[in-house]
């Protein structure tokens, strides 16, 4: 069997499928098995990544009807290296939650089968070149995300689904309209097609069409002022979930996010709004972040937070912008993912989850506070680790095209970010240290995981070349709007495509 | 009678209808203190939203897009066969709602025997 | 004063669809020409009789050409069931059975849907089975099927699903979906592509792959609905 993009969803739905009676022949299989399929999903993303870096896009073909009249997945640099990603990330947190102890105590099997068809649905929605097979996924993944959030019984796991299912179901009506009269002005719904055509569809329409779908999948990437449901969510699912949400699922709201803009619309205003929202977005969450009293619920602040930034240089557009952002869509995931591991591990006996109970925890657990504080000297984006150098190139671009107030922003608000995460961090070394509070030992998977995390952002770090190149082509692919058009549907018409930026 | 007529006011009975459970759907997640009428809301919202897709696809003096024996030339002449693709799209949206409203669902037992009350407002965590 | 914003809201949203709404003329015909389609449904609509040899063009748009969205669709479902297992779960002792009822329903009540269960049952294969030839398909014959188990477990106060039942048809279901995907994959290097002669039109075995990937489906969604109704059903109070 030839290596193609449509292992990376037919593989896991068959292992899905299979687990349940896995689970009948011996209770390990179900722990096993998710990582097995990730490891071979990691394998795919090698062999097809060295494909596209040489060749070019992979547009596969499903039931065998070209596009546009099937379905297709498009293996671009851009989403080949978010899957990529993904996957690598996906593997790190089964890692993380292989024996994870709570997850333990409750169905582990059902804890994997979600989990896996989470990792699923967030790579689908990204490869996907069909816009209700976009939609299909982004259900997928949230379904598995409210079932994870209340996985829990001993917190307030299932008022945070509610809410999250309530605001997400406002989502994904708003999705489906904007689908539903797409569909009429176009007659399509392969995206290559819908950039056709929509240099036909009147102004009027184009924007409302253009509103829906920034609505909804401005919930989905946690855009202000939709975002109430993020904080609650993250703090109450289990921990490996949380790193989950900020790896993967808030990874591909904004794909679908830059999907609409970049390539489907071509409305001038759309840029300038994604740098006004987030703008606002960055501000809104690092303003409540740093009155936070739970460290994951500042976690999860900053965490929009640093999605705002993402939205403000995918705004900018130009070509270091966009380079810009890709880089730090990774080193977030990176990054906040060995913040959510440490940091739940430190807070995983206090009461509450809050900060003031960590005080001397650097003495009690070297190995897990180091992790925390290389993860916030990282994510502040203090040379020489990885964040700083997607900063850097943000602030750049920022720079090329004159925008001297979202400079400013950007670092007013790293203050307020090295404020907040260095208070924990004080707390942690200098802190007076408190007596009788019980220390979680780490599993050994765990371990692994964050020691495979923080080996990424030291080298990340050190030798940005490493993973450059990717990002580079990543970012080439996602400005070259005819270029996706052209791989999709060889046979297009281009004279009406026009790149904005 | 007008044909023209018939259809202006087919439309404003299926679109307004269509639009009118979206709004009262909308208006029970909004308002609805009981978080099991919230569910019914959304539910409600669903059923707007599948309609409309419906609505799109019909086309005047439609027939069913499915061939009988003799009709397989019908391609070409003869009566037209409404867009299959929203009627097609809508199964799948049904189906999707039908996962998200289990899954409220049991959200909501679970609340109610966290709290023994299923109103929102008694749920403090649930404030906003 | 919050009745008054959600009021305003509700006139906005009304107002924003009706002005979208109303630039969409109701019973125009958008597809276009049929025999040099354009857009995809008059694709569909020209395509199936000849290709897929598929009387009715809904069933060929949900399992052939969109069937990736099916595969989805079917996960969904099977998320649902998982989800709503996690979410419920509660460590059942051995042997204990919980009703689903309260009371036992009346004689008359329990005799009726003794005699209708049957029936339902074979309905909705019926459905699922002629689903590329009639209105209808396996998500309608299988959820024509689950009422029939809710109907039982709604008079019978002991009537209990086998679970173990329901898994193996969920699991096996779903595995046959998807492997004649990837048997697809192999044969003809394209994810759920048809391996197999499509026949005439109208005969039931006809279409490839889709009676048999429908009549998976409806096993998949029966089971599956009946278990989500089972795990709602059969939550003991307190």
């Amino acid at each position: 069997m030839v290596i193609s993009p449509v292992h990376y969803i037919a593989v896991p739905l068959l292992a899905a499928f299979l687990m349940p009676l896995l689970a009948k022949i011996h209770r390990e299989l179900t722990r096993i098995v998710p990582g097995l399929v990730i490891l071979y999903l990691g394998y795919v993303s090698v062999v097809l990544m060295n494909q596209v870096m040489a060749h070019g896009t992979i547009v596969e073909v499903i039931a065998g009807w070209n596009a546009p009249w099937g379905i297709n997945l498009v293996y671009s640099p851009f989403t080949g290296f978010l899957a990529s990603m993904m996957t690598a990330m996906a593997f790190v947190i089964w890692l993380y939650s292989y024996r994870f102890k709570k997850v333990d105590s409750q169905p582990a099997l059902k804890y994997f089968i979600l989990f896996m068809m989470l990792v699923t649905g967030t790579i689908g929605i990204v490869l996907t070149g069909d816009i209700f097979n976009f939609f299909v996924f982004l259900e997928i993944t949230a379904i598995s995300s409210y079932s994870l959030t209340a996985f829990y019984r001993d917190r307030d796991g299932a008022e945070a689904a509610f809410k999250y299912l309530l605001i997400g179901s406002f989502a994904s009506a708003f999705i489906l309209i904007a689908i539903l009269l797409l569909y009429t002005q176009v007659g399509t719904l392969n995206m290559a097609q819908i950039a056709v055509r929509m240099h036909d569809v009147p102004t009027h329409m184009k924007i409302t069409i253009l509103i829906l779908f920034l609505v909804g999948l401005g919930i989905e990437a946690e855009m202000f002022p939709l975002n109430g449901w993020a904080p609650d969510a993250y703090s109450q699912a289990p921990s490996p979930v949380g790193v989950t949400f900020a790896a993967l699922v808030v990874k591909a709201g904004v794909y679908g996010l830059i999907r609409i803009i970049f390539t489907l619309f071509d409305v001038h205003g759309a840029y300038e709004y994604l740098i006004v929202m987030g703008a606002i977005t960055l501000v809104m969450a690092e303003l409540a972040a740093i009155r936070q009293k739970s460290l994951k619920r500042m976690l999860a602040y900053s965490s929009i937070g640093q999605m705002g930034v993402v939205m403000i240089a995918f705004g900018i557009g130009t070509n270091e912008a966009v380079f810009g952002a890709i880089f730090l869509m990774f080193n977030h995931a990176v990054i906040k993912g060995l913040l959510f591991m440490s940091g739940s591990y430190l807070v995983y006996n206090t009461p509450n989850k809050e900060i003031q109970y960590l005080s001397g925890y650097g003495m009690k657990m070297p190995l897990i506070s180091l992790f925390f504080s290389l993860g916030a000297l990282a994510i502040v984006g203090l040379p020489p680790f990885a964040g700083f150098w997607s900063k850097l190139y943000i602030l750049i671009a920022a720079a090329d095209n004159q925008m001297i107030g979202l400079i400013a922003l950007i670092l007013g608000v790293s203050i307020v970010e090295i404020v907040y995460y260095f208070r924990v961090v004080g707390r942690l070394y200098f802190g007076k240290p408190s007596k009788g509070s019980i220390m979680q030992k780490p599993t050994y998977g765990g371990v692994i995981a964050m020691s495979l995390l923080a080996i990424v952002i030291l080298v990340v770090g050190f030798y940005p070349d490493v993973i450059t190149p990717y990002i580079h082509n990543a970012a080439d692919a996602l400005l070259d709007k005819a270029q996706y058009i052209h791989s999709v549907l060889p046979n297009a018409d281009l004279s009406q495509i026009q790149n904005l930026k | 009678m007008d044909t023209i007529d018939y259809y202006q006011i087919m439309s404003i009975g299926v679109y307004g209808s269509a639009i009118g459970l979206i709004l009262i759907g909308l208006y029970a997640v909004l308002m609805k203190k009981h978080l099991t009428k919230i569910v019914i809301g959304l539910s409600i919202i669903d059923a707007g939203i599948n309609l409309l897709f419906i609505a799109i696809g019909y086309i005047s003096n439609g027939t069913a897009p499915i061939y009988s024996s003799q009709g397989i030339d019908l391609v070409k002449t003869g009566t037209p066969m409404v867009d299959p693709v929203p009627q097609a799209l809508v199964l799948t949206a049904i189906v999707i709602g039908f996962g998200v409203t289990a899954v409220a669902l049991s959200l909501v037992i679970r609340l109610y025997r966290h709290h023994n009350t299923a109103r929102i407002d008694q749920i403090k965590s649930l404030k906003w | 004063m919050k009745k008054l914003l959600i009021i305003l809201l509700l006139a906005v949203v009304g107002y924003f669809l009706t002005v979208s709404m109303s630039n969409i003329k109701f019973g125009a015909n958008r597809m276009g020409d049929l025999s040099q389609p354009k857009t995809v449904g008059a694709f569909y609509l020209s395509k199936t009789p000849g290709e897929l040899s598929v009387a009715n063009v809904i069933t060929a748009i949900v399992v052939n050409y969109r069937g990736f969205d099916t595969l989805g669709e079917v996960s969904v479902l099977f998320l649902a069931a998982t989800g709503l297992g996690s979410i419920l779960y509660k460590k059942k002792k051995k042997g204990e059975h919980i009703p689903t009822v309260n009371k036992p329903s009346s004689a008359l009540l329990q005799a009726g849907s003794k005699l209708i269960f049957p029936a339902i049952l074979v309905l909705g294969a019926y459905v699922f089975i002629h689903g590329h030839l009639t209105p209808g398909g396996g998500f309608q014959g299988g959820a024509i099927i689950a009422t029939g188990f809710l109907l039982m477990m709604m008079s019978y106060k002991d009537f209990t699903m086998n679970h173990s039942v329901i898994t193996w048809v969920e699991s096996l279901a779903g595995i046959t979906f998807a492997s004649i995907g990837l048997i697809g994959l192999i044969v003809d290097h394209s994810f759920l592509e048809n391996f197999l002669p499509i026949g005439y039109i109208n005969d039931l075995i006809s279409g490839g792959i889709i009676p048999l990937i429908y009549v998976a489906v409806g096993f998949k969604v029966a089971a599956e609905l009946s278990g989500v109704l089972d795990t709602l059903l059969s939550i003991k109070e307190k």
